[in-house]
């Protein structure tokens, strides 16, 4: 059987296919006016409260560093806070550009690819927030102590306390990445899917033949 | 143009194309909740891009693009088996009776097709609804040699699939 041979089959099956496929108008209408509009604006209040949200922190750390500058035991933590959500927040607006630049009716490859980093990101940023949250709870705890109660953590608690609960979040973000791996394997499915699909659209663009890329491969000028 | 005229121009244009949401949704889903899902993000989708809808390309071109692009998104989406947006009585796709309709090579057809990966599928759904090699191009972003490339290297595994499911039976 011959791909050209199907075609034919499937043109004189399509000739038939107006009778049987009906669009709901009536929903059709319904649906495209109320979904388009409600993921437009999910879009909207998530870059919205994503940003607000981050911001008041940043300004909030800023403040608190002013306020403290000159105690370093206070400021530092806040620095270091501040710093992750400067980058949370230029990482939650990269995601957002992305996102909003994505047009659907450009061609499969170039949206797919697009898609695809967009995922990946998407995964790295998640587990960054994890790891940074595994590693800054210390310093929050710092600055929140000082900031809403104006407790001094150093002097309420030993600074052996304090050592071992930075040690104790390294133990557990190390605890953690082990126990993922021997009982979740398939814990990096999804950014090892991303990456196979890019490899897989990169293959796609490719206008070699899989022997002629391992051919090209081999080949080494040299020999 | 008034929202009420951009949708009635919407409207008929959907439903002069209706046939591609059809294939498209039948290649990508199994499941007839799947379909329903997968047809409606599709016209919301395009819905969404009508507005800046370039007057030069043509509306078949400018559908495959974005109904694949949802499709292959879609597909890659893990939990769409869980997900139901309308329920069964709200189908926005009717099929009245049609696999009742498909012959053998087409079931054999669609079949062959499901094997296939969501990219490869694209270029087949395109290449049998009889889109030249320039305009599958255009919809896939890949160069004219490459589709042409592609499509004889999908004829060739077609022949050698069908060749050994034959030997198969016998």
């Amino acid at each position: 059987m011959e791909l050209d041979e199907l075609k034919e089959k499937w043109t004189e099956h399509d000739k038939k296919l107006d009778l049987s496929i009906r669009l709901n108008q009536q929903l059709m209408r319904d649906t495209y006016t109320r979904r388009a509009k409600s993921a437009l604006w999910r879009l909207a209040s998530m870059l919205a409260l994503g940003s607000i949200a981050l911001l008041v922190v940043i300004v909030s750390l800023g403040a608190f560093t002013a306020k403290n500058w000159p105690t370093p035991k206070f400021t530092i933590p806040a620095m270091f806070l501040d710093i992750a959500a400067i980058a949370a927040l230029a990482a939650l607006n990269a995601q957002i550009g992305m996102a909003l630049k994505m047009d659907y009716d450009q061609p499969v490859a170039t949206i797919q690819k697009r898609l695809e980093t967009l995922r990946k990101f998407r995964i790295r940023y998640i587990q960054a927030i994890l790891v940074s949250a595994a590693l800054l709870w210390m310093p929050l705890f710092v600055v929140a102590m000082k900031g809403f109660f104006d407790a001094d953590v150093y002097r309420l608690f030993a600074t052996s306390w304090i050592v071992t609960n930075v040690a104790f979040g390294f133990a557990v973000l190390a605890l953690g990445i082990w126990l993922s791996k021997k009982y979740r394997p398939d814990a990096g499915y999804n950014l090892n899917a991303a990456s196979g699909f890019l490899a897989t659209l990169a293959e796609f663009e490719d206008d070699h033949s899989p022997q002629e890329r391992s051919s090209m491969r081999a080949y080494s000028p040299d020999e | 143009m008034t929202t009420e005229a951009l949708q009635d121009r919407f409207q008929n244009l959907v439903e002069e194309h209706k046939k591609i949401l059809y294939k498209v949704c039948n290649s990508y889903c199994k499941n007839p909740g799947d379909r329903d899902d997968l047809a409606q993000e599709i016209i919301v989708q395009l819905w969404r891009s009508f507005g800046a809808f370039d007057e030069r390309v043509r509306f078949s071109t400018w559908m495959y693009r974005i109904a694949l692009n949802v499709a292959i998104s879609f597909y890659r989406r893990e939990s769409v088996r869980s997900r139901h947006v309308i329920s069964g009585d709200d189908q926005l796709l009717e099929v009245v009776d049609e696999t009742a309709s498909r012959s053998d090579e087409v079931q054999l057809l669609y079949q062959w097709i499901d094997g296939l990966d969501p990219l490869n599928k694209a270029l087949v759904i395109l290449y049998l609804d009889g889109n030249n090699y320039q305009e599958i191009a255009l919809v896939l972003g890949i160069s004219e040699t490459n589709v042409a490339t592609k499509i004889s290297r999908l004829k060739q595994t077609l022949r050698q699939e069908v060749g050994v499911k034959q030997n198969g039976t016998r």
